[in-house]
């Protein structure tokens, strides 16, 4: 029988040997394991599901005349069909917006032309009284933001006289938007009746584009569009992509210091099982240097059997962290996780690692003395 | 030719304790030793020295043509594992290895391993039908025969047995009695340590120690007969 073959039978029954304080170091590894697989599954499927959550925090891209410049305003009919020829899959909505100075009645008031529909993808957590204009080509309704409503007294249902030099407009109060930035002071309305306002016909001030990913993804966004605007300035809104970074970047280290503290914890279990081990084998390890078996030899059985606890305990703490992973997601993050497989060589590896720096113990047997154990020391 | 083992002015010091004191005799390949003496007066550190368990202080010691007080750790593993095969007071056997796992534990570090041959060695010392119990299934002389079966699996030049009948009732003592004097007729070179004048009187020549040194070297009467 070949010396492997030998080496499995005597791992096997060591494994078997010692159930009560293996299943100990097997429970504090699958444990460790449990969470790593769970955070490094959050990690890695939250990061990409958040950065599309924060697609609903407002645009992170805009797209503007150069700073200066004479232009009031830009071509519309361009530059919107270009940025729909370039098919960025990362554009989740892309919002043109023409600011138009007029009155109602004596008080003055900016009235904002845009796309409904692409506002409702971008801005969802907008708090609106009221009803919410679904189409872009509706040329009735409009949003008033709420501080703009308070000093023009308006409210659902109401309707709104505007006037901005010759042209005149109409326009009944869907609802009252509460954003908390400088929509609050404006009323919004659809992008040809403010064109039609202005007298700017086909023309837009900005483009604002939410784009989904990283912020080098976002950053990569950029320069392409930078590249096929010529004449026009591309730029990320800064507080936005840094604040999403800084999420990020705060979410993977509090994983990566869990996860390290977990493994430390880990450790600490597997040493306590280990060294009680170790107490055990002092004799069987005697016995076998006595019967002419080297250090090396040894140690290889032991190291071993720590390795293969190392594995089952990755493998079975891959599985519950997949479970766990689904619930944090669920419970915390309010998305579904799903099982990344490139986590479990991960994980077994790591379990695998902490186990054998916790078969430390064992390997200090390699000093045991036969002559001292054999005269029952 | 050269005796199979050669001691010459042996000294083992532990700290201020001189546990062997100039010590020195030869065994001939194929004799059967008894070495005899009270308790603490250096048997099972001249046993231990000889198996390559224990470095001596000064002196020489040869077994085989090897001066085993000149080699480091590793020679002494490779020395122990091709040279010696040990029986124990204490049987020492793995508690979860089974009476053929443990023959084949001798196997497995000499060279390689072979269950039939382990299997034939337990048969030979009348364990045929105990092959896959694990010690504590097994009598105290059914373990110390486990024991002398693993001792001899390597076809080792010295059988060094350190009390082993110490643990025995009278009928498994006559058991392994006969087993060291099959393996004696058979030709085996057979070291024993006991306080036993039956043993003793088995050997061919009692080796005796007190205090660490030697007292005299006789032949038994049966063995002179």
């Amino acid at each position: 029988m070949a010396r492997r073959s030998m080496f499995l039978r005597i791992l096997w029954k060591l494994l078997g040997a010692s159930r009560g304080r293996l299943t100990v170091a097997l429970i504090a590894l699958t444990s460790g394991a449990a969470v790593c697989s769970a955070l490094l599954n959050v990690n890695l499927d939250a990061e990409r599901k958040l950065t599309q959550e924060f697609r609903t925090l407002g645009a992170n891209i805009v797209i503007a005349p150069p700073t200066g410049s004479s232009e009031a305003a830009l071509a519309d009919a361009g530059v919107l069909d270009r940025i729909a020829a370039l098919r960025i899959p990362q554009i989740v909505a892309t919002a043109p917006y023409l600011y138009v100075a007029a009155n109602s009645g004596s008080q003055p008031v900016i009235l904002a032309g845009t796309w409904f529909d692409q506002v409702a993808k971008m801005n969802s957590w907008w708090k609106l009284e009221g009803g919410w204009v679904s189409s872009r080509d509706d040329h009735e309704h409009c949003l008033v933001g709420f501080t703009a409503a308070r000093q023009l007294g308006l409210a659902p249902g109401s309707s709104v006289h505007l006037r901005s030099g010759d042209h005149n407009i109409s326009l009944t109060v869907a609802g009252i938007v509460t954003t908390g930035g400088a929509e609050d002071n404006q009323i919004l309305t659809n992008l040809d009746s403010a064109q039609a306002l202005a007298g700017l016909s086909g023309r837009v001030g900005l483009v604002q584009i939410s784009v989904s990913g990283t912020p080098a993804e976002i950053e990569r966004v950029t320069r392409t569009l930078a590249d096929n605007l010529p004449g026009l300035e591309v730029r990320p809104v800064r507080q936005i992509a840094a604040a999403e970074g800084t999420i990020l970047g705060r979410i993977r280290g509090l994983i990566f210091w869990t996860i390290a503290l977990i493994l430390v914890l880990s450790l600490l279990g597997v040493l306590a099982s280990m060294a009680a081990l170790a107490m055990e084998r002092r004799r069987d390890v005697g016995l076998m240097k006595a019967l002419g078996g080297t250090v090396p030899r040894i140690m290889r059985l032991f190291l071993a059997e720590a390795g293969t606890l190392g594995a089952v305990g990755g493998m079975l703490g891959f599985l519950i962290g997949v479970v766990l992973a689904r619930w944090i997601g669920e419970g915390i993050f309010g998305v579904v996780i799903s099982a990344r497989f490139e986590v479990l060589p991960i994980t077994i590896a790591l379990t695998v690692g902490v186990a054998l720096a916790g078969a430390f113990p064992l390997r200090l047997l390699g000093r045991v003395r036969p002559a001292d154990i054999l005269r029952g020391e | 030719m050269a005796p199979l083992v050669q001691v010459e002015q042996l000294e083992k010091r532990f700290g201020e304790v001189r546990a062997l004191d100039r010590v020195s005799f030869d065994v001939e390949a194929g004799e059967w030793i008894a070495i005899m003496g009270p308790s603490g007066s250096g048997k099972t550190t001249l046993i231990n020295i000889l198996g390559g368990l224990e470095h001596p202080s000064a002196g020489r010691v040869v077994v085989d043509g090897l001066e085993i007080g000149n080699l480091g750790e590793r020679e002494l593993t490779r020395y122990r594992a091709d040279k010696i095969g040990f029986v124990f007071q204490q049987f020492h056997l793995v508690p979860y290895l089974t009476a053929v796992e443990n023959v084949m534990l001798a196997q497995y570090f000499h060279s390689i391993t072979d269950e039939k041959d382990a299997a034939e060695a337990l048969c030979r010392v009348g364990l045929s039908d105990r092959l896959n119990h694990v010690p504590t299934e097994l009598s105290g002389g059914e373990q110390q025969r486990v024991a002398i079966a693993r001792a001899l699996i390597n076809q080792p030049k010295l059988i060094l047995a350190d009390e082993p009948t110490g643990n025995l009732d009278e009928a498994n003592e006559a058991v392994v009695l006969k087993l060291l004097h099959e393996l004696h007729v058979a030709g085996h070179t057979i070291l024993v340590v006991t306080h036993s004048q039956a043993i003793g009187n088995l050997a061919d020549r009692r080796v005796e120690l007190e205090h660490g040194r030697l007292a005299r070297i006789s032949v038994p009467s049966l063995a002179k007969e």
